[in-house]
């Protein structure tokens, strides 16, 4: 009785060490696999690195017959006097139509915003 | 029985059992001594001998295996990558382990695959060796095909490498000479790899496992473990497009000039960082170990020259902070001058009369600079070069610098006092010059010269340091007004840039090569300049070395940095316009 509870607990555990050695090779060759993957992952990355190098955008550009354009010009611009001293005038006559203003009023209100109007005449 | 009898006999009683002890002891002293001798063995190998037998029997079961640090990349302002690490594959072959009947099979599938000379590998395949290398450090895609066959005897070690960018052309790599390479070692060499070997390689870490008779690895079984600490990445004020553009127009104007080298250094004036580190010729950083090592060298860094006229720029800026001239003051200039027993001339031995300083500096004039520094006095002068650090190494974060100190100022003569207000007789690299001229653009402070502006996380302490005021911004601002006449007005000129051309600023340089103490017809070509004048963007010095426009055999000036240095300044100012988007001030 108790030699066979030994021979049950011995095969037991042979079982249980063999488990783990089998999972261990699986382990082995799964980080093989994934230093593979890895190696691989580094090459597309150099890969795409490379892509978007300046020597592979100038060669791409020149195979798809672009050519760098000579530079921009500057134009000098006129300069405008104003004279921040002068009196202000007369504020501009608004021309917007009365029915217009009115809906606007409205809708300002509504909408709890001031740009609708502007929003809409531009 | 008689007495005489009795006594007789008991003698022999006695000698009897005496030797019967005797053989007893005997015994086990024969016994001890063989059991001593046992023991002391056993004691020899258990204990004297423990440590060693214990170690060889780990050795058998227990493998220690080095887990590499990632070594970190480098990035460009932009964190644009400039170097990835890639894994490559080293075959080696095990002749002991091949089976002479598969030795044509494996000689056969190495060289299809790696191309490699199959009846070289017959011979080392029949030799008796238990290792050699078959090929190393080729991609992944061929290690695939390697594996495929299953060749006997044959393995492959996983080995990192460094990859750069391509260059300018097919045999270069972009930034080489800034970058440097890291050798089969690991060890970075040169450049910034070699500067910032110890952040950017980490620290390993290890796995110590169990093996099985067949040389697997058990994983789950007892073992110790330590993570490694990968390397730090670090981020440059390198920008990639500049330095390319930088490196197409300094090959393509070396070419034309049939020169011996030239380089290029841009720095942004503001906080010292450099933008663009060029050199030509340059190398493929990814196939260093077929490379002439010549060219490995970095002639930004470690070529001292003498700067000729971007000196006067240091000159007459110092002249003009310590009051002792303005940029109107009028001087007389016969075109020659005799100093400490020299005579020393103009470039082109005329007399230019009653001028001023900014004439002077548009013509680059050697007599009016040479005067400036009368004027200032040799004590002040030489605090001057102190404090545009020229009279030190630059310090920055790149291997290899070169530089030649000058002499105590007790120890200057009058003479070498007067070449160096002109940029003769005294040796610099172009870090030291840039970072020199850039105090005018810079509004008269020294912004310390750097590649670095991140390491992992960590920006760089240089910059957060306030910076030395070398010069008022009066000053500065004087002499930015001066060396914008110089693009006016004077040897400038072939660098205008359209829509630029009342706001850029810049000075040439010419010196003659010595050569056993004597001048030749050689010349160390440059031009330095920033643009826009009143706020710059960048600062850029171009040095040619050696160039030789035809017929300049018997007249250097044919080589003037006006006519070689200028061109390719301009090309690449152009792209930068363009690149960064910058417009005049006016």
């Amino acid at each position: 009785m108790a030699v066979g509870a030994v021979l049950i607990v011995l095969l037991f555990y042979l079982a249980i060490v063999a488990q783990i050695t089998a999972s261990s090779y699986d382990i082995s060759r799964l980080q093989d696999q994934q230093r593979q993957l890895v190696a691989e992952q580094d090459q597309l990355r150099y890969q795409e690195v490379t892509l978007h190098a300046p020597a592979q955008v100038q060669q791409q550009a020149a195979q798809s017959g672009m050519q760098r354009i000579v530079p921009s010009s500057y134009v000098l611009a006129n300069q405008v006097a104003i004279d921040l001293g002068s009196p202000i005038g007369d504020s501009p006559t608004d021309t917007t139509p009365r029915w217009l203003r009115a809906v606007a009023l409205v809708v300002n209100t509504v909408g709890a915003t001031r740009d609708v109007q502007a929003a809409s005449k531009h | 029985m008689s007495t005489r009898a009795l006594s007789a006999r008991r003698p022999g009683t006695v000698d009897r059992v005496g030797s019967a002890r005797l053989r007893v002891v005997a015994m086990l002293a024969i016994a001890l001594v063989l059991a001593g001798m046992v023991w002391s063995r056993l004691a020899y190998w258990q204990v004297a001998q423990h440590g060693r037998l214990a170690m060889q029997a780990q050795a058998q079961y227990r493998e220690y295996v080095e887990l590499p640090a990632l070594r970190g990349s480098i990035f460009d302002r932009s964190l644009t990558q400039l170097v990835v690490n890639t894994t490559v594959y080293s075959a080696f072959v095990s002749p002991d382990q091949v089976q002479a009947g598969d030795r044509d099979r494996v000689a056969t599938g190495l060289s299809t695959v790696l191309g490699v000379d199959k009846a070289k590998l017959m011979t080392v395949l029949e030799s008796s060796s238990k290792f050699a290398y078959v090929q190393r450090r080729f991609p992944k895609p061929k290690a695939d095909q390697l594996r495929v066959l299953k060749l006997p005897g044959v393995g492959l070690q996983e080995e990192t490498q460094r990859s750069y960018l391509p260059g300018i052309t097919a045999g270069t790599t972009l930034a080489a000479n800034l970058l440097g390479f890291v050798d089969w070692n690991g060890d970075g060499r040169y450049g910034l790899e070699e500067r910032y070997q110890k952040a950017l390689a980490g620290t390993p870490g290890f796995i110590s496992s169990y093996r099985d008779l067949s040389n697997r690895e058990i994983v789950l079984g007892s073992h110790t473990h330590q993570d490694p600490i990968n390397g730090s990445d670090l981020v440059l004020s390198l920008d990639a497009n500049i330095q390319y553009a930088a490196e197409q127009a300094l090959a393509e104007g070396v070419k034309r000039d049939h020169a011996e080298s030239g380089s290029v250094l841009i720095m942004d004036p503001s906080t010292g960082g450099i933008v663009a580190w060029a050199d030509y010729p340059s190398y493929n950083a990814n196939d260093f170990n077929h490379t002439d090592a010549s060219l490995f060298k970095d002639n930004v860094l470690s070529y001292v020259y003498e700067p000729g006229s971007v000196m006067k720029v240091v000159t007459l800026s110092g002249a003009i902070n310590a009051g002792a001239i303005t940029p109107s003051t009028v001087i007389n200039d016969p075109g020659y001058v005799k100093v400490g027993g020299y005579w020393i001339y103009d470039w082109d031995r005329r007399n230019h009369g009653s001028i001023d300083y900014t004439y002077v500096l548009e013509h680059s004039l050697n007599v009016g600079a040479m005067k400036a520094m009368l004027a200032e006095g040799h004590d002040a002068y030489y605090k001057n070069l102190q404090a545009f650090g020229l009279t030190q190494p630059s310090g920055i974060d790149v291997a290899g610098e070169n530089y030649i100190p000058i002499p105590t100022a007790a120890k200057m003569q009058d003479s070498q006092y007067a070449t160096t207000a002109f940029g003769q007789g005294i040796d610099v690299n172009m870090v030291q010059m840039l970072a020199a001229t850039n105090v005018v653009a810079n509004g008269g402070k020294y912004a310390p010269p750097h590649l670095v502006e991140r390491i992992g996380t960590q920006i760089n302490p240089l910059l957060l340091q306030p910076q030395r005021q070398v010069i008022s911004p009066d000053t500065a601002a004087k002499m930015t007004t001066m060396m914008q006449m110089v693009v006016q007005h004077g040897s400038g000129w072939t660098s205008r840039i359209r829509g630029f051309e009342l706001d850029q600023a810049g000075k040439t340089g010419t010196s003659q090569i010595p050569v056993n103490g004597k001048y030749t017809q050689d010349v160390w070509a440059s031009f330095v300049g920033f643009l826009p004048a009143k706020h710059p963007k960048f600062t850029m010095l171009v040095v040619i070395r050696k160039p030789h426009y035809p017929g300049s055999d018997q007249d250097w000036t044919l080589n003037d940095g006006y006519m070689t240095a200028e061109p390719i300044w301009r090309q690449i100012a152009l792209a930068m316009v363009a690149g960064w988007r910058i417009t005049p001030d006016r």
